[in-house]
């Protein structure tokens, strides 16, 4: 493989410079209109272009992180999510002491993605668990691998549209069955902020321990002596570590809650799902409850693009951008596998995740950083489901590995 | 930010000698008033914006939330906020016996402006101002922002009974539906809702079971009596455009729109500004629309949601 510096000037680093450009130049259009609607948009696209970054660098997905354990025994990515939580928590709880200076008041903090918890989160949680497996990567890191050229990642946002539809559909049933009276429970209104944070920050620490404790010895890493183009390389190339990549996230999540709103990557997916729904008539007239719940919103659109659309626009531009340069741009022409892995994963994982109000990044990771118990709700439950489909998948020998 | 806005606070805090009332003696307040008085003990800013996460994200420095849906209304009953709920809220934010009560929001200040009529139910009427524009004005001039909330000692005010003066029920408006004269009826919603095109706004919940309007209204939409840039027009072209549509003062006015927000911001409008007598129908088109056996006004036909 070319240096990154010896490849200045070859096509994708062209094509890479012209997006960021592109990219840099729409948040300035948009931090031009007067007031804060403007900024908010820039910051929007801006937060979601950062974070499509560190995504595709530091290869920030929830389903390969969870098999580089337990297939490959490799704790990095693992430990990467792990410590987006930690940050992430500590983050909000900073933004949470200014905005709620009293957590037993009785109100929610404004926004936060604090969701009911009821047997439904779980059953959507083990759902969308089981779609991730089944396509191969959850929604945000689909959304990241569009930037990497992935044939599965179309068909599983396809997928994930049909499921969001087929979640309205059976949305009034569930919700008058189980999460109209199901509890909201934000932990630091029965803990206090500090023993929730401590509380948090200690089971984060075991979930890490355990991760280590199932890690297998790999190659040792040389440390290259550091030159422009070995820190190039790390920079461009490599994937990177697993400490800056949580670090960033967490970081990413705290800012974004601070100045827009709490991360998440399908309230805009759903959105274009509910209007393209409604417009077909293939909606119910009313669907119960659902735009009074916490979570990533799908609201009837009412402009092309929400805050969310830039998020996921820049996020995608960005991971795209990340990809060319680091020589991870590989399209490929989908086979048939793919296509129906990807369409039918996505489909659960856009039921799931229209049912959970949610995905791994605005429910568990968005809820867990909040203090919500239906965060950690739907960890235990996505996981167990990707971990019941690839043991499941393991006994049908024929079947080709997602 | 706070930096900001405490410098710019102690700069103009000296130039202040005379207190707050004496630089702005109508209802409503300039932004670059507010900005002025944001050090003044004597001046206590409220937000009212109706989305969630607007105020926490950034308000006028010091300024203390309201959330309309539940403090400014009875949350179980349909009904204004008790007395009780109200006097904790302010005193809760610190507003003493002679604290000047700046109230601002998003949305054109609707909510704000529902809270100013609710605060003049209760007798405060005279120290509510409006911050002109809103939110609107205030972040279109780069004026500084704050995320922390700010918290008071307990404030003095004591408010009175509420008082039927500045507020018109059902009884009220049938009369003038029925023929009497004594006062005009102006309905300020859209002229697709006043015509019975629609039962209401996209998105609205909360509709009645008919469409149409209260016989003998008049229908000047809220938003006539605002600038482009969120602003109140001025004295001049508010009195022609209520008289231009038969409302110029001469009898007391009754307001009404769906659930009584909008309505505020008119009755604001012509009682705060223009200093007419209003009162605000706060049951509006949800309770009227829904009332039975009482006249209706229906131009387009339109019933249950066909024709």
């Amino acid at each position: 493989m070319l240096s990154p510096l010896r490849r200045f000037g070859s096509w994708p680093v062209l094509v890479a410079l012209a997006t960021l450009a592109l990219l840099a130049a729409a948040a300035h259009a948009f931090g031009q209109t007067p007031g804060a609607v403007g900024a908010r948009q820039s910051f929007a696209l801006l937060s979601g272009a950062a974070f499509g970054l560190v995504l595709q660098r530091g290869r920030f997905c929830f389903l390969c992180n969870l098999r580089d354990l337990t297939r490959a025994g490799d704790p990095r990515g693992v430990l990467a999510i792990l410590v987006a939580l930690a940050i992430g928590a500590v983050g909000y709880a900073a933004v949470f002491g200014a905005w709620v200076p009293n957590p037993f008041g009785g109100r929610l903090p404004p926004t936060a993605h604090v969701g009911p918890v009821s047997p439904a989160l779980a059953v959507a949680a083990f759902a969308f668990g089981v779609g991730m497996a089944l396509s191969g990567s959850c929604l945000s890191a689909h959304l990241y691998r569009l930037g990497e050229g992935s044939p599965t990642s179309p068909f599983a946002l396809v997928g994930a549209v049909a499921g969001f539809v087929i979640g309205f559909q059976t949305w009034n049933p569930i919700y008058l069955a189980t999460v109209a009276e199901a509890p909201v429970v934000w932990l630091p209104s029965v803990f206090g902020y500090p023993l929730w944070l401590a509380l948090t920050l200690g089971l984060l620490a075991l979930l890490a321990a355990l991760a280590l404790a199932r890690a297998r010895a790999g190659a040792a890493d040389p440390r290259a002596p550091l030159t422009l183009r070995s820190a190039a390389r790390a920079v461009l190339v490599e994937r990177w570590p697993f400490l800056p990549t949580g670090l960033l996230v967490g970081a990413i999540g705290t800012l974004a809650y601070l100045r827009v709103a709490p991360l998440g990557v399908t309230a805009e997916l759903g959105s274009a799902a509910r209007t393209a729904a409604g417009a077909a008539g293939l909606l119910p007239s009313t669907l119960f409850g659902l735009d009074g719940l916490r979570g990533c919103a799908t609201v009837v659109k009412e402009t092309l693009l929400s805050e969310n659309g830039l998020f996921v626009l820049g996020l995608v531009a960005a991971s795209f951008t990340a990809a060319l340069v680091s020589g991870r741009f590989a399209p490929a022409r989908p086979t048939r596998g793919q296509v129906l892995r990807g369409l039918a994963g996505g489909a659960l994982m856009g039921w799931g995740a229209m049912t959970a109000l949610g995905c791994t990044v605005g429910v568990l990771l968005s809820g867990i950083q909040a203090g919500a118990l239906s965060g950690w709700v739907f960890l235990v439950f996505v996981t167990l489901g990707a971990l019941a489909h690839d043991a499941a998948a393991a006994r049908l020998p024929t079947r080709a590995a997602a | 930010m706070k930096a900001i806005a405490g410098v710019l606070g102690a700069v103009l805090a000296a130039g202040l000698t005379a207190g707050a009332g004496a630089a702005e003696n109508g209802a409503l307040v300039t932004a670059d008033w507010v900005a002025d008085n944001l050090k003044n003990p004597k001046v206590k800013v409220f937000e009212v914006s109706v989305d969630p996460g607007v105020y926490e994200r950034g308000h006028v420095p010091g300024a203390t939330n309201i959330r309309w849906h539940t403090e400014l209304v009875d949350p179980v009953k349909r009904d204004i906020a008790s007395r009780e709920n109200l006097q904790k809220l302010l005193s809760t934010a610190g507003v003493d016996k002679d604290t000047t009560i700046v109230l601002y929001g998003d949305n054109n200040n609707w909510f704000a402006a529902w809270g100013a009529w609710v605060l003049e139910a209760y007798g405060l009427g005279d120290r509510v101002k409006l911050l002109d524009g809103g939110r609107k004005v205030w972040e279109a001039k780069g004026l500084p922002l704050d995320t922390a909330t700010p918290e008071s000692a307990k404030g003095s005010i004591e408010i009175g009974e509420l008082n039927t003066k500045v507020r018109a029920r059902l009884g009220d408006v049938l009369k003038v539906a029925e023929g009497d004269q004594s006062s005009t009826l102006l309905d300020i919603r859209s002229p697709d809702e006043f015509s019975g095109k629609i039962f209401a706004p996209e998105g609205s919940k909360e509709l009645a079971v008919r469409a149409g309007h209260v016989p003998n209204a008049k229908n000047v939409p809220w938003s006539k009596a605002v600038n482009a840039d969120g602003t109140i027009k001025s004295k001049d072209e508010l009195k022609k455009i209520y008289a231009d549509a038969g409302v110029d003062g001469s009898k007391p006015v009754i307001v009404y729109c769906r659930i009584g927000e909008r309505s505020s911001h008119t009755w604001f409008v012509l009682a705060k500004v223009l200093g007419y007598d209003v009162k605000n129908y706060d049951g509006s088109w949800t309770e009227y629309g829904n009332a039975v056996g009482v006249p209706v006004a229906n131009l387009t036909g339109t019933v249950w949601q066909g024709k």
